[in-house]
């Protein structure tokens, strides 16, 4: 067996390997918030996961699997000695799959996009020298690092801000719900898919020109919004058990107590007869506020919020397959980035003469996701959704919908960033807008923590393999 | 990886909040056997439901240090933790004053007189009512967590608010007629018996203001328009 050989083996096996640990812990960070929150079971949860993260790696996945791949590290640079280039590869691919294991052991929260991104730049500057790298690319990718979960937070507190205002503060919670539904999924359908399909496809020879784009995602997120009215209207809204005199109605309780401190006002700007016959209308108002609130039914408030969060709970299993679909798309890009360029490589013996990942290797990535997820991920999935319990439907829907669109927009611009950054991110952004019971913001500096470490780190055990390879094959 | 969104949600302090609610309940709710015991001048019956309180009022302080235990600068609350901190104070003085009244009847065996026995039952139902009104609006805080404290929640649990606030005058006009009947009993009693009932009338009416007091901060809690 040539060396190639065992080489080509040796770097299918570590992309395979760490497309399998990316199934394995990566994707219950995306789907976890459902189950906790009750909107799928865990079977439903691993099924669909399985489904999204697959199309997402397939049809998506290349815009980031091409930046790591070739985007990175200028290849050139290796043109005398194509197997340095490969080692090196090779490298990122089994030190971060180390590494990944020894955190997991420890408890670290080490994301697998850094240590690959910082692997490969390590492997690049050290032994290809500091031209070696693309640095605006590389500047590129670290700013997405810090921006992608202030932007996911930053949505998902726009969108808990929607959802508090017209749902939680009005006085029919499940009516608005209703009609706040249709435009929740036209605008978030509208958004992914025209981030899809403007150029998106193109690897696979899918083009449209922009007024198709436009024309397909209206007409897609139409339809979407439609299905989500029909579905929707069939859940009822509760009703007051007894028959009252009065109706309850709060904005009727809210204007008579404006009117009230009005009258109070005129009454203090007036004297002698005016301002008694003020006083009369004052009370009067007293009475009739009075006699609004004895008609309240106390279980009603309760009973709307459950049906409000049935609602979400429909949303939220969207959101978490959109979740999936991202995550897929941008994750996979770790393992077979690097399994791309050492393939391209092995199999042509010169350096890269195109930038575009082929198919079958995303559809390979794909597999090893999900098997990761079947053999292993269903496990942490089922231990996320028992631990977190606190957030509610709304509250998830709120969170996915920021994370989501983030990730995917990163996807789309080529950006390899953590799926799981963005999601705390976005239920950060979720808990300032009150949401959340209680929030430990530890968490955050961990993650500042791990945007420092892991670049070392990563690079430092990819250096470390690569002369470990370079001694074993060199 | 897995371990940054489980860390991300800390222990709520809302639950014990609601559970230590109920122990402070638990001890104004022996107020009235301690009473019925005292007119029967049943004196051991009174030692016993007083060392009943004194037991129920200490586990409520240590779930009220528990609480206290469990709520680091770094968790960040959708209210104010001033506030909070402040609820869970209020609740325990409320627990703390129930027990002074049961240690108060121990301290000689005194008399209820005829002459402001009805209006004396009037003012402790009056508290322990308006003390239950502030015990709901402290159940309604699931609600209110869910709709952000705002909205048709919060402005019902205003209205409970303001109820709590009548109640608390109410009891506080029943106070200043039992005073009287106390006064115009004088003659009938010891100094020191005056003095004592004085004092158990003093920190039984605390309970209705501490009540009154615990509503108003929760009602600083709440998004109204």
């Amino acid at each position: 067996m040539s060396v190639e050989t065992i080489l080509l083996i040796l770097v299918l096996v570590a992309g395979f390997y760490t497309a399998w640990n990316i199934g394995a812990n990566d994707v219950a960070n995306a789907m976890g918030t459902s189950v906790g929150s009750g909107a799928l079971t865990i079977k439903k949860a691993v099924i669909l996961a399985a489904i999204f993260e697959f199309t997402g790696a397939l049809f998506f996945g290349s815009h980031v699997s091409d930046t790591i791949q070739s985007g990175i590290v200028n290849s050139e640079v290796f043109a005398g000695n194509p197997l340095i280039l490969v080692y090196g590869m090779l490298a990122a691919l089994t030190g971060t799959g180390i590494w990944l294991q020894t955190a997991s052991y420890f408890g670290w929260p080490v994301s697998t996009t850094h240590s690959i991104v910082g692997g490969i730049i390590g492997f690049g500057a050290v032994i290809g020298g500091i031209d070696a790298i693309y640095w605006d690319n590389v500047g590129f990718i670290f700013l997405s690092w810090v921006v992608s979960p202030v932007l996911g937070g930053l949505v998902a507190y726009f969108i808990f801000g929607i959802l508090r205002k017209q749902i939680f503060y009005t006085s029919e919670p499940v009516e608005n719900a209703k009609k706040l539904t249709p435009i929740l999924i036209f605008v978030f359908v509208i958004i992914l898919v025209i981030l899809l399909m403007f150029h998106g496809l193109e690897h696979i020879n899918v083009r449209f020109n922009f007024i198709q784009t436009v024309a397909i995602s209206l007409g897609f997120a139409a339809l979407c919004s439609l299905l989500s009215y029909f579905w929707v209207n069939g859940i009822e809204v509760p009703t007051a058990s007894k028959e009252k005199q009065t109706p309850y109605n709060p904005e009727v309780i809210l204007a008579l107590d404006k009117a009230k401190k009005n009258l109070l006002l005129a009454q203090n700007s007036s004297v002698g007869s005016h301002r008694y016959q003020l006083s009369l209308l004052s009370d009067e108002i007293d009475n009739l506020s009075s006699s609004y609130k004895q008609n309240e039914d106390p279980e009603l408030t309760r009973s709307q919020y459950a049906i409000v969060e049935r609602i979400f709970g429909g949303l939220q299993i969207i959101t978490a397959c959109c979740m999936a679909f991202a995550h897929g798309a941008n994750d996979v890009a770790n393992a077979i980035g690097p399994l791309s360029a050492a393939i391209s490589i092995l199999m042509t013996g010169e350096i890269l003469k195109t930038t575009v990942v082929p198919v079958w290797q995303l559809a390979l990535g794909g597999v090893g996701v999900v098997l990761g997820l079947a053999t292993w991920g269903w496990r942490v999935i089922e231990t996320i959704g028992k631990k977190i319990t606190e957030l509610t439907p709304t509250r998830g829907f709120a969170a996915e919908f920021g994370a989501a669109t983030t990730v995917v927009l990163a996807s789309r611009l080529g950006l390899p960033i953590s799926t799981t950054h963005t999601l705390v991110g976005a239920v950060v952004g979720v808990g300032l807008a009150r949401g959340i019971e209680a929030l430990d913001l530890r968490t955050t500096r961990d993650i500042f923590i791990s945007w420092i470490v892991t670049i070392p780190i990563g690079a430092a055990i990819t250096i470390a393999t690569f002369y470990l390879l370079l001694e074993i094959f060199g | 990886m897995l371990s940054a969104i489980m860390n991300l949600f800390g222990r709520s302090p809302f639950a014990p909040l609601q559970s230590h609610m109920n122990q402070v309940s638990e001890c104004v709710r022996h107020l009235k056997t301690l009473f019925e015991a005292v007119k029967r001048k049943d004196y051991d019956e009174v030692q016993s439901i007083t060392d009943k309180i004194s037991e129920l009022e200490h586990e409520a302080d240590v779930t009220k240090n528990d609480i206290r235990n469990h709520l680091p600068k770094s968790l960040f609350l959708p209210i104010d933790r001033g506030n909070l901190l402040e609820v869970l104070g209020l609740q325990d003085k409320i627990a703390d004053r129930a027990e002074e009244v049961a240690i108060l009847l121990t301290l000689k065996q005194i008399d209820m007189l005829d002459t402001f026995k009805d209006d004396f039952n009037e003012f402790l139902d009056k508290n322990i009512e308006t003390f239950d009104c502030a015990r709901l609006i402290i159940k309604e805080m699931h609600e209110l967590l869910e709709s952000s404290f705002g909205g048709a929640e919060a402005i019902k649990v205003r209205a409970m608010v303001d109820e709590v606030s009548f109640k608390e005058h109410e009891a506080d006009i029943i106070q200043r007629k039992l005073l009287k009947s106390l006064f115009k009993a004088e003659n009938e009693m010891t100094y020191s018996s005056f003095h004592l009932w004085l004092k158990i009338f003093e920190t039984l009416g605390s309970i209705s203001n501490l009540s009154e007091k615990l509503a108003n901060r929760v009602r600083l809690m709440l998004e109204l328009k």
